[in-house]
């Protein structure tokens, strides 16, 4: 059978879909920042600051959420500008939050939901130039900020992250063709050619 | 497990957990070797081993299983089960090699959880992540000397339940998209059908 749609509908219709991933992943991360705002505040001025981001950051989540609910969910650029901001946002913590900054911070690894959020829903160019574009911004916020040097041990722990945060994207990516494929297959239209012989099941099995 | 369409979920998630487990093989071996701290110390020299036999074992696994996917011959669920299951333990057992609070191979969880929640069902997914959870937070609660140790424990806990929740959310969104799917299909060709 003939699938009707284009690959651009298609991929419109994962987006419409699959932006509730990201969302979920946001509030995890602002669920993390009402943690740390609580419990890390110094002073009244830094702890004024934080509020007023992650209230930001929450607001627009609960407008995100609250049109997805509506079955009113962003189209691809708004999604897209998001969770962009999204990557500025981790970088900006993982920058100046308190505490450990730069290479040393450890809240990089919020980076990891919003990799896996966008790379399962985004086409697989759009995904790899969101996972690089994340671990640029990291590894560049990480080799300026005081505290990096080029020592075996600091280099060898920036890659071993680079290389999670890539597997995380490359990872997703690949579920995203495969489930793709299935679908494909509901519909009676037959898989990519690319992806086909890899994730066929056996006559036995489908 | 009797449910075809979750067995076939299964199938075809081993992909994804087949590949996360040769990425942990190959960094975590290149990773072990790379020494840069301490290279002849008897400490040193006992984590390269552990690190190297773990690994292999995994590795010798692994490759069992991969050739289960290239013959189309998924394995049993409960290899499968139980393969996963020992990439949470490698990694604990890592970490915990390693010093606990202190050792970076945590960030080897993200991968392994993402894998299994694309593949298992929730309350796998539930009860895998529950145990990463707890096997992390056993390991480096002795480390934790300071506030913000506990902070940056809990965000990494916080993010491990993140990771698995947000992967098997969109496994349950596809499996939705795919049976209304099919059942487009079949309206589509009962129409047909009765022209």
């Amino acid at each position: 059978m003939q699938d009707i749609r284009t690959p651009e509908q298609e991929a419109a219709e994962d987006i419409f879909f699959g932006q509730l991933v990201i969302i979920w992943a946001r509030w995890a991360v602002i669920a993390v920042g009402i943690m740390l705002v609580a419990w890390a505040a110094s002073d009244l001025g830094t702890l004024t600051l934080n509020i007023v981001l992650v209230v930001a950051l929450m607001v627009m989540n609960f407008f995100l959420h609250g049109a997805y609910t509506l079955e009113k969910p962003q189209n691809r650029g708004v999604v897209t500008v998001v969770s962009l901001l999204d990557l500025a946002v981790v970088t900006l913590i993982v920058a100046f939050w308190p505490g450990k900054q730069g290479f040393a911070s450890p809240f990089f690894i919020l980076y990891y939901p919003f990799i896996l959020a966008f790379s399962l829903v985004f086409p697989r160019r759009v995904a790899a130039l969101y996972t690089l574009a994340a671990i640029a911004a990291y590894v560049a916020v990480s080799t300026l900020a005081p505290g990096f040097d080029l020592s075996a041990e600091h280099v060898k722990t920036l890659l071993m992250r680079a290389i999670t945060l890539a597997a995380t994207g490359g990872l997703a990516t690949y579920y995203w063709r495969i489930q793709r494929d299935r679908r494909r297959a509901a519909l009676g239209v037959s898989p990519t050619r690319a992806t086909a012989p890899k994730t066929k099941l056996s006559p036995a099995q489908s | 497990m009797s449910d075809p369409q979750a067995s076939e979920d299964l199938a075809l998630g081993q992909y994804v957990v087949v590949t996360a487990r040769w990425i942990l093989v190959a960094a975590g071996l290149v990773l072990s070797l790379w020494v840069t701290t301490d290279p002849g110390s008897q400490r040193t020299l006992q984590q390269v081993q552990i690190s190297f036999v773990v690994l292999t074992l995994l590795a010798f696994g692994n490759f069992y299983l991969n050739l289960q996917l290239l013959r189309k011959r998924p394995a049993l669920d409960v290899v499968a089960y139980g393969a996963s299951a020992a990439d949470l333990i490698v990694i604990t057992v890592l970490i915990a090699a390693q010093g606990g609070l202190t050792s970076n191979v945590y960030i080897f969880y993200f991968p392994a959880l993402l894998a299994i929640s694309v593949a298992f069902s929730r309350s796998s997914t539930v009860v895998y992540t529950a145990f990463a959870i707890l096997a992390y937070a056993s390991t480096v609660s002795a480390g934790i000397a300071s506030t913000f140790d506990s902070q940056t424990v809990v965000t990494r806990l916080v993010m491990f339940a993140a990771v698995a929740f947000c992967g098997h959310m969109y496994f349950a969104i596809e499996h939705d998209r795919r049976r209304d799917a099919a059942r487009a299909r079949e309206q589509t060709t009962a129409a047909l059908g009765q022209r």
